[in-house]
């Protein structure tokens, strides 16, 4: 069982996350924006973080070059999950220090899968 | 002269009050719909809790049927998504004084493109808008195009 904070705008999509990763026995947490996602990020340590990409305040690529700046982060599994799929955000998102990149809508198997995979 | 220049300004005038009361709609209909489908994650939630361990064949039925809730749910914060850009055009559609300016013409109308182009956040959303200007509409080419992508994952 891994602890995950799961970070979007979105509420429903919050849900669907926290659903399909709670259905494999993780823990999850969950964060409106990349600074609240920040915020929680220095309270808590979490073993993955799974980003949307636009969000108001802080995007999803800046919280992650962010969390790579943190050494409780440096080697963590950051997983961006977003609508976007152009291989010029996807670049983005790898220079910051992204360890993967999903396109929504997400199949829940699937992420499970994948979460178990960078886990290892 | 002077009746074809005030007959323009009024009809501009009227586009930008017709963009501004879709956008307000929009805003409105967006607001009503979330509120909905948060319960129905909810829900979906409390269903999922109340499933585990989903041992029984029953249970994994049900599993199933939840990961295609969640599947399906996903498609309502999508349609938000591309509501909320184009209630961002129109809003910008209805502030822009572009159509008013005398001599409104293509390079104007480019700029006035170039303006909205600004707006857009996502790649998808970009897509879009271009299909709509390039075409007056969003056909199947559109929906193949963003299928490819969907779903996919890569890691890095």
């Amino acid at each position: 069982m891994a602890r995950i904070l799961a970070v979007d705008d979105s509420p429903s999509m919050r849900q669907l996350v926290k659903l399909a990763l709670s259905s494999g026995g993780h823990e999850v947490d969950v964060a409106t924006d990349g600074v609240e996602a920040l915020q929680v990020a220095e309270k808590q340590q979490f073993d993955i973080v799974i980003t949307d990409v636009n969000m108001p305040n802080m995007d999803g690529i800046s919280l992650v070059r962010e969390l790579r700046r943190r050494t409780n982060y440096r080697f963590t599994p950051l997983l961006m999950l977003t609508t976007e799929s152009t291989a010029e955000r996807k670049q983005q998102g790898k220079e910051a220090g992204a360890t993967g990149w999903l396109v929504k809508p997400f199949d829940p198997d699937r992420l499970l899968s994948i979460v178990t995979k960078v886990l290892a | 002269m002077a009746t074809a220049a005030a007959d323009t300004r009024c009809r501009c005038a009227t586009l930008g009050v017709s963009a501004e009361a879709a956008a307000i709609l929009l805003a409105f209909a967006m607001r009503e719909s979330e509120t909905p489908a948060v319960e129905l994650g909810s829900a979906l939630e409390r269903l999922g809790q109340g499933l585990r361990p989903a041992s029984a064949p029953a249970g994994e039925a049900l599993t199933r049927d939840l990961a295609a809730c969640v599947r399906a749910l996903q498609f309502h914060d999508r349609l938000m998504q591309q509501l909320a850009v184009i209630r961002n055009l129109l809003t910008r559609l209805a502030d822009h004084p572009l159509p008013q300016m005398a001599g409104f013409g293509a390079q104007r109308w480019e700029e006035l493109l170039a303006a909205l182009r600004e707006r857009l956040a996502a790649g998808s959303h970009d897509e879009l808008f271009e299909l709509l200007v390039r075409t007056g509409g969003v056909g199947a080419a559109c929906g193949a195009g963003a299928g490819q992508a969907e779903g996919s994952s890569e890691l890095f």
